[in-house]
């Protein structure tokens, strides 16, 4: 039996706050082995470069003292949309797909290839939750809008507002375990009137129905706090221009080497997948 | 006398409708309020309030009149920062008005926007965290603090804009009764200093505190004056709160009870000497008890008096249920009946194993019998609201067991359905969970899920809606989001009621609503406890703890005290619960150190009327029987 407690699940937005060399980086540095992973993840050809960027996350992620199961926590929300998307990529048939068919039922079969993508997605989705739950869990709210500004400051101008970008974005994760508790307090309200929620039912389409009501509450919940919230940094005078920028952070000795290095190991590992490690294991 | 220094904040002829809107939410309002005033501003809900509050400091532009803030228009663009800067504002919510994770960054943010430079943002934050009593929270991540202290840290982000005035929007309603008046106590201290304070509130003991009142009432000023006039009785014998539907603070029901003149903001100690010095109480061996008529019907007898104060005891209904008060656990013995709910040796964290888990309760070992009111009481973050959600297998206990109506929570072939059901939720602010587009079909979908259709579905929503006081025939078709926030409240319990469960759960049923809801909703909380329901709710008042039959007090997680309201408020109360006494109990106690021997427990105004009449008729036999003794003696 389990309890309704959604956020438990969710790491992505949840500040962990240890005193790791991690933590210690600049919110620019961090961006930059987010953005680092993250190529890798997406960009890599072969289910090895995606592996391998969860394997780099991981090893981060136990250099912040950040708990992998903590991590992979958020996965499991998202189960059924990546199984969803498996269950697509089977019933399609992919052009110029000539690799062996593993099994075949009526007009519908599953091949090699498309198992292969399968993984690919699987281990893409769990390397992209795990980068942005590492990231939120050492990097402050402040921080997130910080690194972007830092970042994103030569392109600062009239018609791109760093500023505003940048807090628009650390909003936009606080508002995350808001919205999921307004979710978990519309779920609570609606299972002690009868509707299914974690009461042992484990159809989809019954579980979709379900959810299905809870979207306009939650909307309408979460739109009423960001309309407070707004109109309390408004009363603060808040404009998106002509504020004091804050103190910067130091920047440590050997913050920058590894920084370098990491790109590099990146760089490599993502050629070395294009031209090697794909062969290696591609079954087709 | 007028007053003739020029004013803080000046409306003339105001009117504002918000878009879409089809009457106005501010009608033809003029006032001035002038620097260093306490303000309170009362008002039903809708009657425009926070609107009004709004254009003091340009967050609402008029669509007619002018407002002037030291003599700056907010509609110019160019004085819009500067009155903002004037007119600093503290909202309900404590978390939502939080704008960063870190307490300093947040106290901040208000003197980055106006681009002061950092030794001076420096300076401000060192003390607006300074006057709040948050100088050593500095570092700490906004959301690391309690419910009252991120309210605090919401004032010091006023402060820290060095303004002229601070409004409060409903900014002590989310609170718990320690917070509250620690948050109180600094209005004080900031009036005091000189600020003005406008303080927009529901509460009449806190409107009472200010030195003026301007009371709302569809959009226009209805009252605008002295605490002391806005509760005091008018011709018709009704104060001018109570004709607008606000009630009166506790004090001045309790001087009106007794007949006395009402001094607004006075202590019970203040009203127990008075009641003593006008001679209620002072029985005389020539003329029996002076001035005791005001509360004594002549016709009746001090034993007529015991035997109806014993008839309208809510503990009468109860004689058959004996509490066994043991240390933490509490288990009453309930002559025999089923027990609706229990807790067995339960604990409970939330986000367990992960690097967040914040425990929520602890070695909770309780018993609740069915067929009663029972309340849970303690400050914000104390277990009360995760207890309740134990109770529905919302949460299930990370140790120990919940028995809910006979089922165990934590059994793995438990129906959570059956149980949820069987105990429906009421969530805080249940109203903003209605998610169908007509009133009816919100409160059909609990039936519904039950089973029922047709006819039978239309008879139970009919009945329900009926008993909450919106009648089906005009209500049914009506657009759920266009309803009253008290019309809201009633049909969201209209949803959990139409369930016929045999136990409902409430998590603060009457929070953030005007008295007159308040009242209302609790009063139909009341109609619907019977011996075959039980009904369990959490709740700040006291006043309403006080009416349940049984109050079970948290605090930091773990059950402090369970019994009848009586022995809790009267034999055990605690003032380190946080929690607050009912103002009859202050008044009783008040009333016993001024040497009234009152051996009852009075938990209403009405009782303590009834406890005081068995009092002065005891207090009179005795003198009447010394009468006959000294009558004897000179014959």
């Amino acid at each position: 039996m389990k309890s309704l407690e959604f956020f438990r699940n969710i790491s992505i937005g949840q500040y962990i706050g240890t005193d790791s060399w991690f933590h210690g980086l600049k919110p620019a540095a961090k961006y930059v082995i987010v953005l680092g992973l993250t190529v890798l993840a997406i960009a890599a050809p072969s289910p090895v470069g995606a592996a391998l960027s969860i394997m780099v996350a991981f090893l981060v992620a136990l250099g912040s003292r950040i708990k992998l199961s903590f991590l992979l926590r958020s996965v499991k929300p998202v189960l059924p949309v990546i199984l969803l998307t498996a269950v697509l990529q089977f019933l399609f048939a992919w052009p110029g797909d000539n690799s062996s068919v593993l099994l075949r039922a009526g007009i519908f079969s599953v091949t090699v290839y498309e198992v292969w993508l399968v993984v690919m997605i699987l281990l893409k989705a769990t390397a992209m939750i795990i980068i942005v739950g590492w990231f939120t869990s050492v990097t402050t709210e402040s921080d997130i809008a910080r690194g972007i500004e830092d970042i994103l400051r030569p392109f600062d101008s009239k018609y791109f507002p760093v500023h505003r970008l940048a807090l628009a974005v650390s909003t936009s994760i606080r508002f995350i375990p808001i919205v999921a508790g307004e979710l978990e307090e519309i779920v609570k309200a609606q299972a002690s009137r009868g509707a299914d929620f974690g009461a042992g039912k484990k159809n989809v389409f019954a579980l979709a129905r379900g959810y299905l009501p809870l979207f306009v509450p939650v909307m309408v919940r979460s739109l009423e706090r960001a309309e407070i919230l707004a109109e309390a940094m408004e009363a603060r005078c808040y404009t998106g221009v002509g504020q004091t920028q804050p103190p910067k952070t130091p920047r440590r000795r050997g913050d920058v080497a590894f920084l370098v290095s990491f790109v590099a190991l990146i760089v490599l590992v993502l050629i070395g997948d294009k031209l090697e490690f794909s062969t290696w294991i591609r079954p087709f | 006398m007028p007053n003739t220094q020029p004013a803080l904040i000046e409306l003339h002829t105001v009117s504002f409708t918000y878009p879409e809107a089809s009457s106005p939410a501010i009608k033809n309002i003029s006032l001035k309020i002038f620097k260093g005033e306490y303000i309170a501003i009362v008002g039903n809900n809708g009657s425009g309030k926070s609107t009004l509050v709004r254009l003091f400091n340009g967050l609402r532009l008029p669509n007619e009149g002018a407002v002037l803030v030291d003599g700056l228009d907010p509609s110019l663009r160019a004085n819009l920062y500067k009155v903002r800067q004037r007119v600093a504002l503290v909202f309900q919510s404590p978390v939502d008005q939080i704008v960063s994770s870190c307490v300093e960054e947040d106290v901040a943010f208000g003197p980055a926007n106006l681009g002061l430079p950092l030794p001076e943002i420096e300076r401000r934050v060192s003390n607006a965290l300074a006057i709040v009593g948050l100088e050593n929270e500095r570092a700490r991540p906004t959301r690391a603090l309690s419910g009252g202290q991120q309210q605090k840290l919401a004032i010091a982000g006023a402060l820290a804009m060095e303004p002229s005035c601070i409004v409060f929007d409903e900014a002590t309603s989310m609170l718990d009764p320690a917070s509250k008046s620690n948050v109180l106590d600094l209005m004080d201290k900031l009036t005091a200093a000189g600020m003005t304070i406008v303080h927009v509130t529901h509460d009449m003991e806190d409107a009472a505190r200010a030195g003026r009142i301007i009371a709302l009432d569809h959009g226009g000023v209805a009252f605008d004056g002295v605490p002391e006039v806005f509760f005091a009785d008018a011709a018709d014998g009704m104060s001018r709160a109570l004709q607008l539907g606000l009630g009166n603070p506790q004090a001045a029901e309790a001087a009106r009870l007794f007949g006395l003149e009402i001094q607004v903001n006075e202590t019970p100690e203040g009203l127990a000497t008075r009641l003593r010095e006008t001679g209620f109480f002072v029985a005389s061996c020539d003329n029996g008890y002076s001035g005791s008529e005001a509360v004594v019907s002549e016709t009746e007898s001090a034993g007529e008096i015991a035997d109806r104060a014993a008839e309208t005891s809510d503990q009468a209904a109860l004689a058959d249920t004996d509490i066994v008060h043991v240390g933490a656990s509490a288990v009453p013995s309930n002559g025999g009946k089923q027990w609706a709910f229990e807790y067995r040796n339960v604990a409970f964290s939330y986000l367990r194993g992960t690097a967040n888990e914040v425990n929520a309760l602890s070695d909770l070992n309780l018993k609740l019998p069915a067929g009663v009111r029972i309340a849970f009481v303690g400050t914000t973050g104390s277990g009360k609201s995760t207890a309740l959600q134990l109770l529905d297998a919302l949460l299930i206990p990370g140790t120990g067991e919940v028995a809910s109506q006979g089922r165990l929570t934590t059994d793995p072939k438990a129906d959570l359905r059956a149980i949820r059901t069987s105990a429906p939720l009421a969530i805080q602010r249940p109203e903003s969970a209605l998610f169908e587009v007509h009133a009816a079909d919100d409160v059909a979908f609990g039936p519904r899920n039950q089973g029922l259709s047709g006819k039978a579905l239309v008879e139970r929503v009919s009945r329900w809606m009926d008993t909450v006081g919106l009648p089906y025939s005009n209500y049914r078709d009506r657009l759920s989001r266009e309803l009253s926030g008290g019309e809201k409240r009633k049909l969201a319990l209209a949803g959990v009621l139409a369930m016929e469960s045999s136990a409902i759960l409430l998590d603060e049923p009457t929070s953030n609503l005007d008295p007159a809801s308040q009242k209302s909703i609790f009063e139909i909380v009341k109609a619907l406890s019977s011996e075959e329901r039980t009904i369990v709710f959490a709740t700040h008042s006291m006043e309403e703890a006080a009416q349940a039959h049984f109050v079970a007090v948290f605090s930091a997680g773990r059950l402090v005290d369970f019994g009848p309201p009586a022995e809790i408020f009267y034999d055990r109360y605690s003032p380190s619960w946080g929690i607050g006494l009912p103002y009859t109990v202050r008044l009783t106690r008040a009333l016993i150190k001024a040497g009234v021997s009152i051996q009852d427990k009075p938990l209403s105004l009405e009782d303590l009327r009834d406890a005081l009449q068995k009092y002065i008729a005891q207090t009179h036999h005795v003198h009447a029987s010394q009468d006959v003794v000294c009558e004897g003696g000179e014959a």
